[in-house]
């Protein structure tokens, strides 16, 4: 077994990793998601790894419609599950001849699968039942000496980001199916009815927690949250419900200061500390407005935003999008005491 | 012990100086001409202007510590304010809660002078600004009046509604406070949908003046029932834009959609015949809101008074330059047998950095200086 540090130089690990693959080695490799283990996926695999579009089509069928929506989605941690051209080995595929495909967003792979010319393996490193490894270092203490032999090459990283697995999507059957959620969750759009503000809490509540919050997805990326909806409908309700699932409890309307910020996780050095910050659009007028907001600032990964009166936030969409992951909340009166929330990922 | 006390919480650039609680000078710069046309408060405008009046609002307001009248003298013209600077012994500064970006201003500003003239610092909320401006005196030392501890004390503004046990100097318990709106943020959001401009709360005022303040539509008394001391606002809101939308509209819900355009004047835009006319309808409507608002408030402040015990209040926030609610407060008080303080002059209602000055003369004599002037930082949701 030989360990390779990616930092030091690529054109030699990418080589090395070649090298074994084309042996039929077994290569413990990092990924835009954990420690991934990498076989020649014509030899065997459960999921694999692609370069492109075009590996992709090599192996699977993908229809016009997939493709539409799969390039809105990838590169990304997303394992597709298509029906399979049978190119790969059948050991591969599912008992429906389906297999399971990711194009990642992470350079090395990308440039290994291209200059293998072939797809590879793309199954996270760990045993079954247990957690994905982040480090080459927790890998190596889980296994044991047999196992150890059996691996060819490992390709350390050092620390991953700790990004959860991807998230599988089975588009072979007429209705897209999740089989296994990683930290990005297909809320696509759901319809909700509230009687109460209570069940308004708990929708953003259960809301948050379909998103994720923390740890994984705004780790990578500042999580936004626009509202829209008329006066009284209940936005700034929404918005406590959010911040009480983080345990903030003392939010109150922004409107008259614009926005406030709120400390959440426990970390003690102030830079480190994410934050939730609740802006209120009511008051702002026109895009030069936004310019001393400082809201660059505020795209941080780990921080939450809230915009009420989202509406006006389409100023800025563009900035939000490029540096965020955007949930639209669209509050309506259905009646006095009844509210319809949409809520589109 | 004479201080400068600083306040850029909000949308006013204010400077003043203190002696104990008597105001030798005090400068507002407000904004509420730029703010008049946007409809509120705008962050971006709020910083620029902050940042091109401070140094202006703050030698103005030295220039004229020194002097007993407002008129000063035009050779004093000569008499730069930084050079009033070795009378003053402490900063004061508000470190919030308010706007992080107008916060920051007069927080740099402070620490600037700090440094520069080797100046203790003060570090005030904002909010004991707000309670402290029922006992500001003038240069005179007038009006006097004693300190009778304690106090139940409530701020009512556009950022803020809280219910506060004011002990002793500098002793406070929030006992209660909003949990959405603030009583003047909702009078603000009406007004701005009944397309009466910014701020709404005068304006208000005043139509349901003409109208006697006779509550004709009887919206619901928000958190009433509940036992804590605690307002919302929003529920009351809802009411109000529900009750308009659907009178004006026949029906309630194709209208409710599109009436807001983005501009956030619904009626402003919208056809004619649905626009509540500058007639009795409209007064109507904003005396019935307001004695809503204005009714839930005292009612609440009466459960306050039954909870604590105390019949002695001491108001603050700009909500009580309202004539209809000091009258409402006056007969509460009456009622029990209590008193209460209002902002002694009437540019204490808002903000104002006079009132900061007086609350941190109190810091001053317990010796609450700021220890590590690079450490202060603004809280924009500082609590008391």
């Amino acid at each position: 077994m030989k360990i390779l540090k990616i930092s030091h130089n690529h054109n030699k690990v990418i080589n090395s990793t070649l090298k074994t693959l084309k042996l039929g080695g077994l290569v413990v490799f990092p990924s835009d998601t954990v420690y991934g283990l990498l076989v020649d996926a014509t030899n065997e695999a459960i999921s694999v790894f692609v370069s492109d579009f075009e590996m992709m089509k090599d192996i699977v069928l993908v229809g016009t419609i997939h493709e539409l929506s799969l390039r809105s989605l990838l590169p990304g941690p997303f394992t597709v599950v298509l029906n399979s051209k049978h190119r790969t080995d059948r050991l591969l595929e599912s008992e429906k001849g389906t297999l399971g495909v990711r194009i990642p967003m992470y350079r090395h792979i990308k440039v290994l699968v291209k200059r293998f010319g072939k797809p590879v393996t793309a199954t996270s490193a760990n045993l079954s039942n247990n957690p994905p490894h982040y480090s080459v270092k927790t890998l190596l203490s889980k296994l044991s000496g047999s196992k150890k032999k059996l691996i060819d090459l490992i390709v350390d990283a050092g620390k991953l980001p700790r990004n959860k697995p991807s998230t599988v999507i089975d588009l072979t059957q007429s209705e897209v199916k999740i089989l296994r959620k990683g930290s990005f969750n297909f809320l696509r759009k759901e319809k909700f009815i509230s009687k109460s503000p209570e069940e308004t809490k708990k929708i953003a509540k259960d809301i948050l927690k379909n998103v994720g919050t923390g740890r994984d997805l705004s780790v990578i990326k500042p999580l936004i949250f626009i509202i829209e909806g008329e006066l009284g409908v209940g936005k700034t309700i929404f918005v406590k419900g959010l911040g009480e699932t983080l345990g903030i409890k003392n939010i109150i309307s922004p409107t008259f200061v614009i926005y406030y910020e709120y400390g959440i996780g426990k970390s003690k050095v102030k830079s480190q500390k994410s934050k939730f910050i609740h802006l209120d659009l009511y008051n702002i007028e026109e895009r030069e407005e936004f310019k001393d907001l400082g809201i660059e600032r505020l795209l941080k990964p780990g921080n939450i935003l809230c915009f009420e009166w989202g509406e006006k936030a389409r100023e800025i969409i563009e900035l939000l999008k490029s540096k965020g992951k955007i949930v639209y909340v669209k509050m309506r009166y259905l009646s006095e005491k009844k509210r319809e929330v949409i809520i589109k990922n | 012990m004479k201080i400068l006390a600083i306040d850029t919480s909000c949308d006013e650039t204010a400077a003043a100086v203190v002696d104990g609680r008597r105001v030798l000078s005090n400068v507002i710069y407000s904004q509420v001409l730029i703010h008049k046309k946007w409809g509120g408060v705008v962050p971006s405008l709020a910083k620029r202007a902050h940042e091109e009046r401070i140094d202006f609002v703050v030698d103005e307001a030295l220039r004229h510590s020194g002097k007993r009248t407002k008129f000063a003298h035009p050779e004093s013209l000569l008499d730069s304010g930084q050079a009033r600077m070795t009378t003053i012994q402490a900063i004061a500064i508000t470190q919030g809660p308010g706007l992080a970006v107008a916060l920051e201003v007069g927080i740099k500003k402070a620490k600037e002078l700090a440094k520069k003239y080797n100046k203790r610092l003060i570090a005030v909320n904002h909010l004991e600004g707000h309670i402290y401006s029922a006992f500001v005196q003038n240069s005179q030392g007038n009006p006097k009046i004693n300190f009778k501890f304690p106090y139940l004390a409530l701020i009512i503004s556009g950022g803020h509604t809280e219910f506060v046990k004011f002990n002793d100097h500098l002793k406070y318990n929030v006992i209660g406070s909003t949990l959405d709106d603030a009583a003047g943020e909702a009078l603000d959001k009406v007004a701005k949908l009944l397309g009466l401009g910014y701020p709404g709360g005068p304006v208000i005022e005043r139509l349901a003046r003409d109208v006697h303040n006779k509550d004709f539509y009887i919206f619901p008394r928000p958190m009433l029932k509940s036992n804590d001391l605690n307002f919302s606002f929003s529920g009351l809101k809802t009411s109000f834009y529900y009750f308009v939308t659907r009178r004006h509209s026949g029906k309630a819900e194709g209208r409710v959609q599109n009436l807001h355009n983005d501009s956030g004047v619904a009626f402003a835009e919208s056809d004619s015949a649905t626009l509540p006319r500058m007639t009795d309808d409209l007064r109507r409507l904003c005396s019935s809101f307001q004695e809503a608002v204005f009714d839930t408030i005292i009612k609440k402040t009466e459960k306050a008074m039954r909870q604590t015990g105390i019949n002695r209040l001491v108001i603050g926030g700009g909500v009580i330059a309202n004539l209809r609610l000091r009258q409402l407060f006056r007969k509460l008080v009456d009622r029990h047998r209590g008193e209460v303080l209002f902002p002694t002059y009437k540019y204490l209602t808002g903000d104002n950095a006079a009132m900061i000055g007086a609350a941190a003369s109190y810091k001053a004599e317990k010796e609450l200086f700021v220890k590590d002037i690079d450490e202060l930082d603004r809280i924009p949701r500082l609590n008391l």
